[in-house]
């Protein structure tokens, strides 16, 4: 019989098939855990999830485990209360205190292969030792407990040690006691510098700072610079990147055409200011969910606009389809993204797994993936202005001179009627716009909105009416349209600087200027006739009907749900939108159009200009003919002085109705009132000249909330299949239990990122300060930096996981304070090179009894070049540098010009992220590629780096620039020039081999050129080529 | 060992659990199910499979933007009795991507049976055609996107979204290269990059030593394959004192796996700069066998097509894992015809036609034929009704793709779509299933390829696949 038997010799896991004796034989003879007389060492307590749960979680969940769909034999072994339950045929498959007596020993040490479990086709074996801890753990009880990550930290005691030993060193050292092992000796200053600098700014220190460390004898020189590199603006650009990588940052939207990301940028220099500002992570974590909803957001410290509301520039950072055939998918996976990268950044839990069945191996079900879902389904993405201190003030002057313009000409016509008699002339109004007087039906049946939703039967229903100035639960965002539609906004005939009327109640986006941003939306309704008719004016300006939340509306299928207003007087806009019946769905009202250029990169780009705007006076639907929304015309009363007078005073003031404006045309055409606008003119030229100095208003499409969107359970994944009830907004159950509502927003955001924030959630302190130590010593102490359930790795310490995890909260969450603390540790600076026989002990190094020898990432590397040859360019911030394009990057939405070579010598950060044309040179180093979150990179070993470092002209171009510097540097002989590339390459002195060695490289290569001997070193090809194998060495690429 | 000392064994007797025991190395399942696969100096070392291989390596002849169906290798007559009429009159109707649907419109194209197996294959495809007996024709294909982007990423990746690893990468991760001095995965590029970009052909969450290698056409066919150096002399000099120096620095740190891999990874560099050259360099082929491919054709996107397929067979003789052909630039769409079906179709056709049927013929010729898998198939399939007036939309209900080659039986048709060729609807078979059985012919059981990531064992295959016996000898 021959049997395949995983056996673990020195840690590496290999696996033979022998016979099943040699196999025990060897476990006898290698396995490091041969002290027991079992065979393999036992801990005196076995403990469910650090012995248990991982068994089970590996060879029985799928079928045993919180996943109904694939349950076998009615069986669970994930709770204790059904796995120690009587079975329907007797017996139990566990019985707490008899191992013998449970059922599931007696299976998995079955004789008859049919009897065993697990059945052989799933390919799963348990091992001697694994059977020999499921057996101890039931003798001693069969104690399950909370999955490790779910349960709260716990406040552990500081291990004794050495009084020099921080914290940090005390709960290395005593696992390192506990082996027999000591940590290796301290790093030399040179190549301690060297790896403070990558791994806090990901650029070498210069040989100045080099020196001047190593030169500095004081006690605390390291501290001292340390403290410098968190201060560095270089800090910030370092984890940002880091960050990027978890929330799959990207300039465009990939699929077919790579559109390009509104403002994407804007993102990562907000990033790159709050890791630089030590801005506390609970508050990040809030402005990334909700920092569109925060009363009291975070400003920019010079530029005074919204930093808080930056934040929810990731969730739009996703793909985005074109032309998607059925948007309602389209939506689900986009959201699906969201809720992956969401619940993978700040959890490190893998929520997406529960979209098509409950997770089977983390307690999560599927109806908390569609709480997540109904919480980003209830948001909309939004192009959000970034509106400086400055513009606000400058719209808020042109606020104050309306107002004033107002008051100005409500005096003069006062003072007019005070002076004239009553006419009773009756006159026949002309083509008023549609009217329609409060308290004054229309003929369609008004009900409101949500009655109206309510009853499908209605051949028609309006989904907003402004004409008698109110908003009608529509939701304004950006400063255009203030809080209210605008009664009575004066139509101004230029050329004869007259007033032509003063217009009916319209929401308007140029109630103080035309170009000012913002959007009016509608509420969400489903989508129930043929048509919906807007009745807007406007200039480049847009009306689009948003269904199940698609942005990206274009040419073939979904063209027709946007229309260019360009029209000064109120139009029909119909959209036709019969094959979108029983979708869910909103208006909006955009300041600015799409630019849609068919197959041209950078294309769909939200623009706007000074002139503009748009108003809408309602928005209805039907089936059929239009329905006739006009209010018949009356002729006015013929109003005493006084009850114009009041009419004029509310308009000045702002307040008129729509009645009152009715009275105020009818005055303003028979020459009661003097439309003349000669008495305000300077006032208006006053507005022009601020709206002249109104700087750009850039934007970011972030977050917004619309109406709280509940959706239910779709079956497999599929929204074709609804199952259940609509799910309330709330959080994982795991983590809340009681599954409380979220109502503190429509959306549920706000309420999320309390949830997560909350110091008591037991993953959020702990998943951040894994992921700093993870970047900080190369390896997290839990290694799956994503993945903290069940089938994630568990923490190789975990009480100074804990430990870290509360200091980091009693810190305020300061991200720098944290990594502070670990950098200065001794773990930190300790040598890579480990100790006489602790790599015997522990290969994998899970003890830290060395620092890790690390390759550096793909930034870092180019970073690094640039550094070294002198051309780095530290400007922050700013539009992307266009990416480089090779022959080989093709394909559509290629960008229609390439980036220069070197990038602009900018720091690799600021290069473009295009998804489908991404950096060569940073894929080739392991960029991960962005669509979902990588907490942690692979570091691999390709041809293609090799190739890159050899052969690409980047960096052959870098190496002749450096070399162009070398040879200026005239103080400086042969020796001196090679002393200063290993300084400034390597952050270290060569060796007099070394020396010798690049000498006699350089002669030769000179000789090879045939260059006269006597000026051959002031030459700087042979340089080039010299400095070129430096960038190719391998102590260059990687932390040695 | 050697594929063929393990062929040699087999034929001996041994089954294959056992050959795994004698190999004393590990059992392939173990190896991909951890979630850090295990320090592996060469990624790419051959390793063993699940069971004995029947194809060494694939050329995957990728037909970008989807060959109408029903203009191919799935001939439906009605089409042409009922042509101009309103396909709402006759069934269900999906959306499409379009949204422009006309009236059922017949194949411009005569079919014709070929070869003993009688297939038959339209006018677009005369060449073919004559290889008809060596194919195995699938006319019941679904995909599940009728978007290009999503169906590319699905038919190369099996998921159709951005980011997951190609079959490629999966097949070299399966089973590492034969060749090390060229890539396991070679992405021949004839002129069109596919909808989604280069990401089709990534190694997504797999180590970037699986992503495929873009070769194009020309003098420089991979991305800094050439050396700056005027001479391979001074580069050798170069990386002598580079290598000095990096064998110092192992002195001085003592053992680290990853540095000493990162040197020899140079030595794979430097030698891959001499074989690529090699290897594409076609001045060695006779004439004849330029002319079997079509490199004399009148035809240049013929002639620069043939000359992608004659390096396939090259990539094939040195051992190369998978091996994928994108189209080329023809005067028209790639396979997209929403309108002018039959310019843009016959143009298409015209050039790649002749080469495949070359190359399957050099192929047998060279006695290859037997251990390469060919595959030939689009994203999705078309409309048998209009699109306006003379195009076809996007279909995912319905398209034929054929497989040729090791362990592939040869002059058969397998599953059947209506009779409009709108919905396959016998022995219905998805991208899954062609995966499954593109694994199963190279010994890898695709339910046992796996890799962990975002806490699952991620597939090629998903949760879905069967190998379809019914193709295979």
């Amino acid at each position: 019989m021959r049997l395949v038997l995983p056996i673990t010799i020195r840690g590496s896991r290999v696996l033979a098939v022998l016979g099943v004796f040699v196999v025990l034989a060897l476990i006898f003879v290698l396995g490091p855990f041969s002290t027991s007389d079992a065979g393999y060492d036992l801990p005196d307590k076995v403990d469910y999830n650090y012995h248990i749960r991982p068994i089970l979680s590996n060879a029985c969940y799928v079928c045993h485990g919180p996943d109904a769909s694939t349950r076998e034999a009615d069986l669970r072994l994930d709770t204790r209360e059904h796995a120690v339950a009587r079975r329907e045929e007797g017996g139990r498959a566990i019985v707490p205190g008899s191992a013998s007596r449970s059922l599931l020993i007696q299976r998995i040490t079955a004789e008859d292969p049919d009897e065993r479990m697990p059945p052989a086709a799933v390919n799963k074996v348990l091992s001697p030792r694994e059977v020999a801890l499921l057996s101890r753990w039931i003798e001693q009880g069969a104690e399950y407990k909370k999955h490790w990550s779910l349960l709260p930290s716990v406040h552990a005691e500081v291990p004794p040690g050495p009084p020099e030993a921080s914290a940090i060193d005390r709960f290395i050292l005593a696992r390192l006691d506990a082996r027999g092992l000591t940590p290796a000796p301290p790093a030399s200053k040179e190549a301690l510098i060297r790896r403070a600098s990558y791994v806090l700014t990901g650029l070498p220190p210069s040989p100045e700072v080099v020196q001047a460390f190593v030169e500095d004898d004081a006690p605390d020189a390291y501290e001292k610079q340390i403290d410098r590199l968190l201060a560095s603006p270089r800090f910030g650009e370092r984890w940002a990147r880091h960050w990027m990588d978890l929330v799959r940052y990207a300039e465009s939207k990939g699929h077919e055409f790579d559109f390009t990301i509104d403002g994407a940028w804007h993102y990562r220099d907000y990033l790159i200011r709050a890791f630089n500002a030590d801005v506390p992570y609970d508050q990040v974590v809030t402005e990334h969910l909700a920092g569109d909803l925060l009363d009291a957001p975070r400003r920019h410290p010079e530029e005074g606009f919204n930093e808080s509301a930056i934040g929810t520039a990731f969730f739009g950072m996703g793909e985005g389809k074109h032309s998607p055939v059925d948007v309602r998918i389209d939506e689900a996976e986009r959201i699906d993204n969201i809720i992956d990268v969401t619940t993978k950044t700040f959890q490190a839990m893998t929520v997406a797994c529960a979209r098509c069945h409950d997770h089977k191996f983390d307690p999560i079900p599927t109806t908390d993936y569609y709480a997540l879902y109904s919480i980003f389904e209830s948001a909309r993405f939004a192009p959000t202005p970034l509106l400086s201190a400055h513009t606000t003030a400058q719209l808020d002057s042109i606020k104050t001179l309306r107002a004033e313009l107002r008051r100005r000409l409500g005096e003069g016509w006062s003072r007019q009627l005070e002076g004239t008699p009553v006419q009773t002339v009756f006159r026949k109004v002309g083509n008023q716009p549609p009217l329609s007087p409060p308290g004054q039906e229309g003929n369609v049946d008004r009900t409101s909105l949500a009655e109206s939703l309510a009853d499908t039967t209605i051949a028609s229903r309006i989904l907003g009416d402004f004409r008698e100035g109110r908003f009608d639960g529509w939701f304004a965002h950006g400063p255009a349209f203030g809080e209210r539609p605008v009664m009575g906004l004066p139509v101004v005939d230029r050329r004869r600087g007259r007033i032509d009327s003063l217009a009916a109640g319209v929401a308007s986006s140029r109630r103080w200027s035309t170009g000012v941003p913002g959007a009016l939306r509608s509420p969400t309704f489903i989508i129930e006739h043929d048509s919906i008719d807007v009745v807007a004016a406007g200039y480049k300006s847009v009306i689009r009907i948003i269904i199940d939340n698609f942005q990206l509306i274009r040419f073939p299928i979904h063209g027709g749900l946007d229309q260019e207003v360009e029209s000064p007087d109120l139009t029909t806009y119909q959209f036709d939108v019969g094959m979108w019946k029983g979708r869910k769905a909103y208006i909006e009202l955009l300041v600015g159009t799409y630019d849609k250029k068919q197959y041209i990169t950078d294309n769909h780009l939200l623009v706007r200009n000074d002139s503009s705007y748009i108003e809408a006076a309602y928005a209805v639907a039907y089936t059929g003919e239009p329905p006739d929304l006009t209010t018949p015309a009356r002729s006015p009363r013929d109003p005493t002085n006084a009850v114009l007078k009041q009419a004029v005073d509310a308009w000045a003031a702002g307040r008129a109705d729509a009645g009152q404006v009715a009275l105020l045309n009818d005055a303003l055409r028979r020459g009661r009132l003097d439309a003349s606008l000669d008495a305000v003119a300077p006032g208006l030229a006053h507005i022009e000249a601020v709206k002249e100095r109104l700087r750009d208003m850039p934007y970011f499409v972030g977050m917004i909330d619309g109406d709280a969107v509940n959706s239910p359970v779709f079956e497999r994944g599929n929204y074709k299949m609804l199952t259940g009830d609509p799910v309330p907004h709330r959080f994982l159950t795991a983590l809340d239990p009681e599954g409380t509502p979220f109502t503190a927003s429509a959306s549920g955001r706000l309420d999320l990122a309390r949830a997560i924030t909350d110091p008591a959630n037991p993953l959020t302190a702990r998943v951040m300060v894994n992921r700093l130590w993870h970047h900080a010593f190369g390896r997290g102490l839990v290694e799956t930096v994503d993945n903290f359930g069940a089938q994630g790795a568990l923490p190789t310490h975990p009480t100074l996981l804990d430990y870290l995890a509360l200091r980091f909260v009693e810190q305020g969450w300061s991200v720098k304070a944290m990594l502070r603390e670990m950098v200065r540790s001794h773990t930190f600076r300790q040598s890579t090179q480990a100790s006489v026989g602790a790599d015997e002990v522990d290969p994998q190094n899970h003890l830290w009894h060395h620092y890790p020898v690390r390759r550096l990432e793909a930034e870092a590397i180019r970073d690094g070049i640039l550094a070294v040859s002198g051309r780095l360019d530290t400007t922050m911030y700013g539009k992307p540098v266009p990416i480089h394009l090779t022959e080989f990057m093709k394909g559509r939405g290629r960008p229609a010009a390439s980036g220069p070579l070197d990038g602009a010598r900018r720091r690799s950060l600021y290069v473009a992220v295009r998804r489908n044309f991404l950096s060569p040179m940073m894929l080739a180093f392991d960029m991960p590629i962005p669509f979902s979150a990588f907490g942690k990179r692979n570091s691999s070993n390709v041809p293609a780096q090799s190739l890159t470092m050899l052969n690409d002209p980047f960096v052959a171009e870098q190496a002749a620039v450096w070399a162009d510097t070398l040879v200026t540097m005239r103080h400086l002989d042969a020796e001196g020039k090679i002393e200063y590339i290993y300084r400034r390459a390597l952050s270290r002195q060569p060796t007099d081999e070394e020396t010798a060695n690049a000498l006699q490289f350089i002669r030769a290569e000179a000789r090879r050129l045939e260059l006269d001997p006597e000026t051959a070193l002031d030459d700087p090809r042979p340089w080039a080529v010299y400095c070129h194998v430096v960038l190719n060495l391998k102590e260059f690429i990687y932390l040695v | 060992m050697t594929r063929r000392e393990m062929l040699a064994l087999c034929r001996n007797g041994f089954g294959g659990v056992a050959l795994m025991g004698l190999m004393g190395s590990m059992p392939f399942g173990q190896v991909l199910s951890q979630e850090r696969p295990v320090a592996d100096p060469n990624p790419l070392a051959p390793r063993v499979p699940h069971r004995v291989p029947q194809a060494r390596s694939v050329i995957f002849l990728y037909m970008d933007g989807g060959v109408s169906q029903v203009d191919s290798f799935d001939p439906k007559p009605r089409l042409t009795r009922e042509h101009g009429q309103n396909p709402y009159d006759k069934f269900a109707v999906d959306a499409t991507q379009f949204d422009n649907i006309g009236t059922i419109l017949k194949s411009p194209w005569d079919f014709k049976r070929y070869g003993e197996s009688g297939i038959e294959v339209s006018d677009l495809f005369p060449h073919i055609g004559s290889c008809a007996d060596d194919l195995a024709v699938i006319r019941s294909m679904v995909a599940d996107f009728p978007e290009h982007t999503n169906a590319n990423y699905f038919l190369h990746t099996g998921i159709g979204i951005q980011g997951r690893p190609s079959m490629g990468a999966w097949v070299n991760y399966g089973l590492g290269s034969e060749n090390q001095d060229l890539p396991g995965y070679v992405v021949l590029d004839g002129g069109l990059i596919p909808p989604g970009g280069l990401d089709n052909f990534n190694s997504g969450f797999l180590p970037a030593s699986y992503q495929g290698s873009i070769f194009r056409a020309g003098d420089l066919p991979l991305a800094n394959i050439e050396p700056l150096e005027a001479t391979s002399e001074i580069q050798r000099q170069k990386i002598a004192l580079m290598n000095r120096t990096d064998e110092r620095l192992l002195g001085r740190i003592g053992h680290a796996d990853q540095v000493e891999s990162a040197i020899s990874n140079y030595e794979l560099a430097f030698r891959m700069q001499a074989s690529v050259p090699e290897l594409t360099d076609l001045s060695g082929e006779t004439e004849a066998t330029k002319k079997l491919y079509g490199m004399d054709s009148d035809d240049p996107h013929t002639r620069g097509y043939a000359a992608q397929c004659l390096l396939a067979r090259r990539l094939v003789e040195r051992g190369v894992r998978f091996i994928e052909l994108t189209c080329p630039r023809v005067e028209a769409d790639r396979w997209d015809q929403h309108s002018n079906l039959i310019d843009g179709h016959e143009r298409n056709a015209h050039a790649v036609d002749q080469p495949i049927a070359g190359l399957l013929k050099d192929l047998k010729a060279r006695g290859l034929f037997e251990e390469t898998l060919v595959i030939w198939a689009g994203e999705f399939g078309r409309t048998p009704f209009a699109q306006g007036t003379n195009g076809r939309d996007h279909n995912p209900s319905a398209f034929s793709i054929w497989l040729a080659g090791a362990g592939i039986r040869g002059g058969t048709v397998y599953g059947a779509t209506d009779e409009y060729g709108y919905r396959a609807i016998e022995n219905i078979t998805t991208i899954h299933d062609l995966h499954a059985t593109m694994l199963h012919l190279l010994g890898i059981e695709h339910e046992r390829l796996t890799y962990r990531f975002s806490g699952r064992d991620i597939r090629l295959t998903d949760v879905g696949g069967t190998v379809i016996d019914a193709i295979l000898v």
